[in-house]
């Protein structure tokens, strides 16, 4: 019965063709019956798994994780660095400035939430649909989107200019007037949109936690990690008088979540589309934003994979097949992407509008053309690579699409940003914008701020869902001995 | 001598979730009511195995849902039209179109937060007690399925229990949660 299943004699990836198994003569009236590739190689014991992912959170951690922290390290001392000057002598220090008056800081805004919500769609909008694959990536999905959200939550703060007061923007009773912020306007709505964006990921990613920290607590030798890991579960002991209020209570989670990530960049979008300048104030705004933001996502989930899996030897459990997975969305999202550019377009010509017609030729054949077309070549030609199964089915060729899609993506942003506003209605106020030595620091500082939290994250805590993969393996496969 | 506790019941493991389906179909039907089943991961199926009904959680969404929408409107209402009505060229005061965004967020918030709690909540308050995790080692968040049936249960009698789970087909079956004590007592 235990080696019945085609499903035992999978080791890994060279054994997996991203095709259904075929078991001649299995079908219920004597012909051949297809099944789904396992989502889980190596003939993997339920026990095993246990000990395949918990184990980095249990040991000192290896070379190659203090090297990997060293640089992310540097670069978040990058950050530090910029942040305190840009406090000390105001925002001048940045290329900010008339008439860009939106600079890096709502470019890298924009950019890091659009990375979160590859995570949150692989988290909630595949478990509604019910891709078991999922399993394999959600929680490090997730915990990516959790610490996209921290770096992009820096950005409109800094460019307050004067972060001390921050805390102006949420609306409570004051001795100002009372003067409370005003709901009609969208970067009000925008404060709200991040703010629950955040907490409920944040929520989503925990309760998720709690049965592996159950499982680390089990494991735990020392009484201190024992007692630790049993207050952060709850004392979950999994009991399926639990599961059944958790069950629903994660479908519920998922539901919001879904609608949720549609609305945050949508609202994201609201602080370009409801102003009046030429190339933001279009209708195609929200849902541009959205595939944007999925695309942008799950071209960060890729590379982090790419690595991840790599490093901790979790190819059993993060497949080819995972990644050719998210290369196929990659590959829609890109494409849909593209049709927004085009769109875009076309609208500007046949609107008739003279100043969106200025403004779309301004940003392809203007000054920042070479942004345009880094964004265009990135974004809408590279990820045609993978119409081709080989191609998505290389590590090598994965890894690099999704990194040049991650530049192309940023520079999505950079040229909605700049090339609105650096030639409006008035030639005399026309200019360019430079980033300075400060821009730089905290861009790349951002990007150190993302991996120093991630690389914590995958020391301390299961990088895969330990109970949603069990539930996905082939029993007669996984069962326990004894 | 051993005496009973609170927390005393018989535990006793099977290797699949089908076998632990199937238990719990028999434990049911043998008219226990306070028996629990452990696993590693939801088992799809034990809910109606195990006799449970469908969780009551997604009510208190809804009221939790309903809380955020009224929280909203009223903060809204309040601040806009009431408190401090700004004059944006002549529009209404009361501009409910933009107060939706705001709304919505503010739902899924109370929604979703709310509902984690309340689950996390309902789950511990359903959970039928059990002596600590590392003194019994069920060995639940690995690999065991495995039934617990209490002592509460009106119908547990601690010799015909732990052959009643044997019967079953479970291994490992003991008595846990005892205390001991001296025997001339």
């Amino acid at each position: 019965m235990t080696s019945s299943s085609p499903y035992a004699t999978v080791m890994d990836d060279g054994q997996l063709t991203g095709r259904p198994i075929v078991l001649p003569g299995a079908g219920p009236f004597g012909g051949d019956q297809e099944i789904d590739e396992p989502l889980v190689t190596g003939g993997k014991k339920y026990a095993q798994v246990d000990q395949d992912i918990c184990a980095h959170t249990e040991q000192f951690p290896t070379g190659r994780w203090w090297i990997a922290f060293a640089i992310a390290m540097a670069f978040l001392s990058l950050l530090g660095f910029g942040v305190l000057n840009l406090v000390y002598s105001g925002v001048g220090v940045v290329g900010t400035n008339s008439p860009v008056g939106w600079g890096t800081f709502i470019v890298n805004f924009v950019f890091w939430i659009g990375i979160g919500h590859a995570g949150t769609l692989i988290s909630a909008v595949l478990f509604l649909f019910r891709q078991r694959w999922r399993t394999g990536i959600n929680r490090a999905a997730e915990a990516m989107t959790l610490f996209a959200v921290a770096c992009a939550g820096i950005f409109p703060l800094l460019h307050l200019g004067r972060i001390w007061f921050a805390y102006w923007l949420f609306p409570y009773p004051n001795d100002r007037g009372p003067l409370w912020i005003n709901f009609n306007s969208a970067l009000s709505w925008d404060i709200f949109a991040i703010s629950t964006y955040g907490l409920v990921s944040l929520t989503f990613w925990y309760v998720g936690l709690l049965p592996d920290l159950a499982t680390l607590r089990d494991r735990a030798t020392h009484p201190w990690r024992r007692r630790l890991y049993h207050v952060m579960s709850f004392g979950w002991n999994g009991s399926n008088r639990a599961w059944r209020h958790y069950e629903l209570a994660y479908l519920i989670l998922a539901g919001f979540a879904t609608p949720l990530v549609f609305s945050v960049h949508t609202v994201v979008s609201f602080d370009f589309c409801t102003s009046v300048m030429p190339g933001w104030h279009t209708t195609i705004f929200p849902p541009y934003f959205v595939i944007g933001a999925i695309f942008s996502g799950f071209a960060m989930v890729i590379t982090l994979m790419s690595v991840m899996r790599g490093v901790f030897k979790l190819k059993n459990y993060i497949t080819i097949n995972h990644m050719e997975s998210m290369a196929k969305i990659l590959l829609l999202t890109g494409m849909l992407v593209g049709l927004a550019y085009i769109t875009e377009f076309f609208m500007a010509w046949y609107s008739g509008s003279e100043w969106e017609g200025f403004v779309f030729r301004n940003r392809a054949f203007g000054p920042y053309s070479w942004a345009y077309f880094t964004m265009f070549i990135c974004n809408v030609i590279v990820p045609q690579f993978f119409w081709f199964k080989k191609l998505r089915r290389s590590p090598w060729v994965l890894f690099i699409v999704a990194a040049l899609v991650n530049v192309g993506m940023w520079f999505e942003r950079y040229v909605i940003v700049i090339t609105s506003m650096h030639r409006d209605f008035l030639p005399s106020s026309w200019g360019m914008f430079e980033m300075t030595f400060f821009d730089w620091s905290i861009l790349l500082g951002s990007f150190g701020l993302f991996f120093t939290l991630f690389l914590l994250f995958v020391r301390l805590l299961p990088v895969i869902a330990i109970s949603e993969v069990k539930g996905v393996m082939d029993p007669n496969v996984a069962r326990g001995e004894g | 001598m051993k005496f009973p506790t609170a927390k005393t019941g018989v535990l006793g493991h099977f290797m699949t979730p089908d076998e632990a389906l199937q238990a719990a179909r028999q434990i049911r039907d043998s008219q226990y009511s306070q028996f629990d089943v452990l696993t590693p991961f939801p088992v799809h199926g034990m809910d109606a195995a195990m006799g449970l009904r469908r969780s009551w959680v997604p009510w208190a969404t809804l009221v939790l849902v309903f809380l955020g929408i009224v929280s909203a409107q009223a903060l809204m209402n309040y601040v806009m039209v009431i408190d401090w009505p700004m004059n944006f060229g002549g529009k209404p005061f009361f501009a409910w179109p933009s107060f939706i965004p705001i709304t919505f967020e503010l739902m899924v918030l109370f929604g979703a937060i709310g509902t984690a709690i309340v689950a996390i909540w309902a789950g511990k308050r359903d959970t039928i007690p059990q002596p600590p995790a590392m003194e019994i080692e069920t060995g639940a968040s690995v690999d065991r399925f495995v039934v617990w049936i209490p002592a509460s249960d009106p119908k547990f009698v601690s010799g015909e229990v732990v052959s009643f789970v044997e019967s079953l087909g479970a291994s490992g079956v003991r008595l846990v949660g005892v205390k001991e004590g001296p025997d001339a007592q």
